[in-house]
């Protein structure tokens, strides 16, 4: 999914000297478990799969929710919370802008005549547009990404830097502190 | 003017929680339209981009610090119209309520004072341009636009949520960061212009002046940090060595243990009573400390003599006035207190000493240690003798109203000493008294 961004925050946690120590501890990981098997069965019954994502979705941002104590956690609430937007706005499916999504190597028959059960093709119809998949991204992995996956990309680097010991305060940045956070 | 003040604080409510939320939703709305437009994806896009960066990237002011996302909106205004700048304050605003703290009631009207803001700007733009102004006057008009009314609109919601006067808030946020704000309206309008001429490379010399600005300003405030450090220091040393010496006095005068302490205590009290600014309270405050510095230079048989003092010995004792007088003078050092050492045993009538100084000729901290000297000379116990009643005491410095004492300022510290806690009062007037255990180890010792 987001691997390039993944490995490029473990190299710069690396570079940064972080190692990684423990690993965090989460609440309510069951949460994290139903949303997971929502998606499967998604999967499976094609039909209904809009109502499976759309309740997957709740269900992750309930397991962050419960997980908020901690700055990145926080941002991929943001992130995902303006992707469900997009989602629970167009019956369970995230729009697909296709004049970006043609520069990708992927087929796209799927998308357009319904069979992917994740996207559909952004119209004139689609609510919020602005918040669906519409930003061509060609490095690393080029993708086609939405203004929240802007936020949980963040979320992500934030979250690793934790993992690997480094972590970065956003809040003390933006108070004018130095950067690290306590941890 | 009670009655005012309440209609004040309610009006300031409606504008607040209602007048800033409905005018911010309803901008909302109408820049919600042109979101919609596949042209604006990209530019709406860039513009979240600028906002995560910005929104933590502050720059220090006098007493804040402010982040440049002003400067990030503004440029939105300038370069598309409002829509721009709405999309960029809404950003702003989820990042800090799923971030920092969530207050939806606050969060509504913070962020429709912003969107009022930026609507606002636009429209002056719409009739700047009307009138065909210059691009590069209008920008500096608009920036001064933006700036004026995003401190006038903060400071209704400043001065409703924390119960302040409405002009001088906006005269305390005006004072603390107009310059820093403008110059960093108007690079963002430079930005602007040399973007629509150049390109976006153009935005590199842009940020290499603000990294830079930024590295200055952190620069001065470092050393102002380090400066306020040193003086803090050496206001600390100074009181220390002040309490040193006032300890050193009383140490001299066996009768008197505590006495300066005390003084200075109860003369702080009256200099509040009297609304004096902090630094002059502080002033007094040292003043009863050092006010019978003197007492070094008399005699350890005359200060400590048992039973009755002879009209010479109680000459030479006057004199502790201006040999106090003399030693800081001479010293150099506390020239602000020289008039309280020197005067503090004048009477209005004219009959104390060393200058027989009559009524309001006597300096204020002079008239204020004289009451509080004679109070704690009356109630504190001597070895000899027990202390007078706190009433006893009171009445007698009612006596002195108009004679011995300043009678203002006299009224107002009997007034204060009747309406303290009795045992508020008990323990400052046995405060710093030695203890008979403490007077016994400090013979032992000796």
């Amino acid at each position: 999914m987001l691997l390039d961004v993944i490995a490029i925050s473990f190299l710069i946690a690396f570079l940064r000297g972080g190692r990684i120590k423990d690993i965090p501890k989460f609440y309510r990981l069951y949460l994290l478990a139903i949303s997971i098997i929502l998606q499967v069965c998604a999967g499976i019954w094609h039909e209904i799969a809009g109502i499976f994502i759309s309740l997957s979705y709740l269900f992750i941002l309930l397991f962050f929710f419960f997980n908020k104590q901690h700055e990145d956690i926080r941002i991929f609430l943001l992130g995902w919370f303006l992707n469900a937007l997009a989602i629970w706005s167009n019956k369970g499916r995230m729009p697909i802008d296709l004049e970006q999504a043609k520069k990708l190597p992927y087929d796209l028959e799927p998308v357009i005549n319904g069979t992917n059960f994740k996207h559909s093709v952004l119209t004139e119809a689609t609510n919020l547009p602005f918040l669906t998949d519409i930003i061509y991204m060609p490095v690393i992995i080029p993708r086609v990404i939405s203004i929240g996956d802007l936020f949980i990309m963040l979320g992500a680097f934030l979250l690793i830097q934790r993992l690997m010991n480094k972590p970065i305060s956003l809040i003390h940045l933006r108070e004018g502190k130095n950067y690290a956070a306590k941890g | 003017m009670r009655l005012k003040a309440e209609h004040t604080q309610k009006l300031k409510g409606i504008i607040v929680q209602f007048g800033f939320t409905i005018a911010g939703l309803l901008i909302l709305i109408q820049a919600t339209a042109a979101w919609q437009t596949r042209e604006h994806w990209m530019v709406l896009f860039t513009y979240t981009l600028l906002t995560l960066i910005f929104s933590f990237a502050p720059m220090r002011t006098l007493n804040s610090t402010i982040t440049l996302n002003n400067a990030v909106i503004f440029t939105g205004i300038l370069l598309y119209g409002a829509w721009v700048g709405v999309w960029t304050a809404l950003i702003e605003t989820l990042i800090i309520a799923f971030l920092v703290r969530f207050h939806l009631i606050k969060a509504l009207a913070n962020t429709g004072q912003l969107l009022l803001t930026i609507w606002l700007v636009d429209f002056m733009q719409r009739v700047l341009i009307e009138y065909h102004v210059n691009s590069m006057i209008s920008d500096m008009i608009l920036a001064v636009v933006y700036w004026l009314v995003n401190i006038v609109l903060c400071a209704i919601g400043i001065s409703y949520y924390f119960k302040l006067a409405w002009f001088s808030t906006v005269k305390n946020l005006a004072k603390g960061t107009t310059l820093i704000y403008l110059i960093l309206m108007l690079t963002g309008a430079i930005a602007v212009r040399l973007v629509e001429g150049y390109g976006l490379l153009a935005l590199l010399p842009i940020i290499a002046v603000i990294a830079a600005f930024n590295g200055v300003v952190r620069q001065y405030f470092k050393g102002l940090d380090n400066l306020k450090a040193k003086v803090d220091e050496i206001k600390a040393l100074n009181r220390s060595f002040l309490t040193a010496m006032a300890a050193s006095i009383d140490a001299k005068d066996q009768y008197t243990s505590g006495h300066s302490q005390r003084v200075a205590h109860w003369a702080k009290e009256i200099a509040v009573l009297l609304e004096l600014p902090p630094e002059k309270i502080e002033e007094v405050y040292f003043g009863g400390i050092l006010h019978d510095i003197g007492k070094i230079g008399i005699e350890d048989e005359i200060l400590n003599k048992d039973g009755k003092l002879t009209p010479e010995e109680f000459n030479r004792i006057k004199q502790h006035t201006v040999i106090g007088y003399e030693i800081l003078k001479q010293a150099g050092v506390f020239q602000n207190l020289l008039p309280a050492i020197r005067s503090h045993h004048e009477r209005i009538d004219g009959r104390g000493y060393p200058d027989r100084l009559r009524g309001e000729n006597i300096p204020l901290m002079a008239r204020i240690l004289a009451i509080s000297d004679a109070f704690d000379a009356m109630v504190s116990n001597r070895p000899y003798r027990e202390g007078v009643p706190v009433a006893e005491a009171l009445c007698r410095i009612e006596e002195g109203y108009g004679s011995q004492f300043d009678e203002e300022i006299a009224k107002l510290f009997v007034k204060y000493i009747r309406e303290l806690p009795p045992e508020k009062l008990k323990a400052y007037i046995r405060q710093g008294e030695q203890t008979e255990k403490e007077e016994f180890l400090e013979k032992a010792l000796s």
